[in-house]
């Protein structure tokens, strides 16, 4: 089975992740790509509590990079999680066009600047999605999978 | 520290969640911490009224264990991903333990109770008590944690299990409910009582909430006040 | 005067649901009962505040929650039933108190944007803003429950006076619509703990035991 979401979250495995995508979607596995989290047992053990029902897997951009075609056909359902869009664009840059990533939550920070209720993107976020989106990858906002879907244009001209 | 985690909600906002709140709980500890520098101590509020989302009931394991690092000198850096990291097993754990297995789980046995004939007021009261046994204990137990672990307070909480303590309740929740089901059936009040069609009508309700889950609850309400305010308007124009 | 103390039992419970503690005393359960006993009819309270807690048993005071305030669901039908004391009005009070609850629930909600403006972006370092920000936040909120509760009894005497008295059932009736409606709550607990086939064994054991207890206690 495919990945089924690519997911930029802050807060990696929380509740919407895990009840609202997830019994939507049904993963078996969530992969955190993340380099910081990958040499981090506390932080891997803390969010592994998160899906008690689900493998967790934690990886470094490089290994993810070199792992995501072999996720895309492994026989589990799995979500790919970053905290940050710098680590979605140093996962997918380069890699191909038929991703959609799904912008979950990056909450308020003094260097970001509001676009929708859930989400807050520095200038260096929106020119890595504009990279992105110009190598044909899909990018929309969506905190829940029954909330509306935002299309990149929309959020980049708030 | 434990009193003030009792009003971690008392500003509870769409944009910071519980995080004015946490820093209102932790500010005692800050004090005692950088209370001689007070760019220190500054910069410490500001980092911890930002963002925060929990269970309030397992809030104090957040607590506990950042007053330690704070206590131990640990960097901002690591403060703020502690606080993130914590944030989605406090929710998704206490959700589970609390709203939907202890407090449904008390409140099933209260409402048992007060149908096979226990006075009213003596099974709020003994609702309030047990329910609060459980909600004050799990605080007391999880600060004392937080400040026992600091940094891993992820692997002691993997060790408790509280998941699987969810788990366990289930089942006596599982059968309360039943019981529940049994008395709003065959009770001299009960729809039993009432009618044969009654009956029928609540089996084909409990049908539908089973079904349907949370997405029914909304048109259910919506349909019985429509039925009671159509019965009364007939009875008054009819 | 009934309706002033209502509105201040109101003000309080609202703290309980979110603000301050949640002990849980905003459960319709104990707030029909403490609502009753300010009234002056306890048992009857708890009769209501009963009902009302089946409805409301899967709604949970959380964050993003839209589901009816249970606190003031109860006062209000207690307080809008307690001068007739009858069976009768039974249906007709839960039915006010659903819906001024399910108000009660937009007046959070506000409440929560409020609280946005009352947590500063700048300053919060101030000695006393957060302190500051949250003894006005509390009062507000025990404001909001306190006008929202006596507006909703107000309003709903009004209301049942209109056509409450011409219930044409009798209470047994009332009953039957009470417990068909909140029969669903009970699928739907059902449903979240996994399940009929899930928990087939335990549930039915109950529903025996129940049926039981009830025929011969």
């Amino acid at each position: 089975m495919p990945v089924v979401l690519y997911r930029v979250d802050e807060r990696l495995i929380h509740g919407q992740v895990v009840v609202g995508w997830g019994h939507e979607l049904r993963p078996d596995r969530y992969i955190v790509v993340d380099d910081d989290i990958a040499e981090s047992s506390w932080e891997q053990e803390l969010y592994a509590l998160g899906a008690p029902e689900a493998e967790v897997l934690f990886t470094s951009i490089a290994q993810a990079r070199e792992r995501l075609r072999m996720w895309d056909t492994e026989p589990v359902r799995s979500v790919v999680l970053t905290r940050t869009v710098a680590a979605m664009y140093g996962l997918l840059d380069g890699q191909g066009g038929h991703f959609d990533v799904n912008l979950g939550g990056l909450h308020a920070g003094s260097d970001r600047i509001p676009v929708l209720d859930y989400l807050h993107l520095t200038a260096r976020d929106r020119e890595d999605l504009n990279v992105l989106a110009g190598q044909g990858v899909t990018i929309s906002g969506r905190s829940l999978p029954d909330a509306p879907k935002v299309p990149l244009d929309t959020i980049l001209s708030s | 520290m434990l009193l003030r985690s009792l009003v971690i909600q008392g500003v509870w906002n769409y944009r910071t969640m519980l995080g004015a709140g946490f820093a209102f709980a932790l500010l005692p500890t800050l004090k005692r911490v950088f209370g001689d520098d007070p760019v220190a101590l500054g910069q410490a509020i500001e980092r911890h009224s930002e963002h925060f989302n929990a269970h309030p009931s397992l809030a104090p394991i957040a607590l506990g264990a950042i007053a330690r690092l704070e206590t131990d000198g640990a960097d901002s850096d690591t403060v703020r991903r502690f606080r993130t990291a914590v944030c989605g097993p406090l929710g998704g754990l206490g959700d589970t333990l609390v709203w939907a297995t202890w407090l449904p789980l008390v409140a099933v046995c209260a409402l048992v109770l007060y149908w096979f004939g226990a006075p009213g007021g003596g099974v709020a009261l003994t609702f309030v008590v047990v329910y609060n046994l459980g909600h004050l204990g799990l605080r007391a137990w999880g600060l004392r944690l937080g400040l026992d672990s600091g940094r891993d307070v992820g692997a002691r909480l993997t060790a408790a299990d509280l998941g699987g303590v969810a788990r366990r309740l289930q089942g006596p929740l599982a059968l309360g409910l039943g019981v529940l089901c049994g008395v709003i059936l065959a009770s001299p009040e009960g729809l039993a009582a009432i009618g044969p069609v009654w009956v029928g009508f609540g089996s084909l309700a409990f049908l539908v909430g089973l079904v349907g889950g949370h997405r029914a609850w909304r048109p259910a309400a919506v349909l019985t006040v429509v039925v009671i305010a159509w019965f009364g308007l007939w009875g008054r124009f009819s | 005067m009934d309706l002033l103390r209502l509105g201040l039992l109101g003000g309080v419970l609202g703290l309980d649901s979110t603000a301050v503690g949640q002990f849980m005393v905003s459960r319709p359960l104990v707030a029909g009962w403490l609502a009753g006993w300010v009234a002056g009819v306890p048992e009857f309270g708890v009769t209501i505040g009963a009902v009302l807690e089946v409805f409301l048993l899967v709604s949970f005071p959380t964050g993003g929650a839209r589901f009816p305030e249970g606190s003031t669901a109860a006062v209000v039908a207690v307080g809008v039933a307690a001068p007739y004391e009858s069976p009768d009005v039974v249906a007709g009070a839960v039915a006010i108190g659903l819906v001024w609850g399910q108000f009660g629930g937009w007046t959070v909600t506000l409440q929560r944007n409020v609280n946005g403006w009352l947590v500063p972006r700048a300053n919060v370092a101030e000695q006393g803003v957060l302190a500051r920000a949250h003894a006005v936040a509390v009062l507000i909120d025990f404001a909001r429950g306190m006008i929202v509760t006596a507006a909703g009894i107000w309003l709903g005497r009004f209301a049942l006076g209109f056509v409450g008295r011409a219930w044409r059932t009798d209470g047994s009736i009332s009953s039957g619509v009470l417990f068909v409606g909140a029969a669903v709550s009970l699928g739907i607990m059902l449903h979240d703990l996994g399940g009929f086939r899930r928990r087939r064994i335990l549930f039915v054991a109950g529903l025996a035991l129940g049926i039981v207890g009830a025929r011969f206690l």
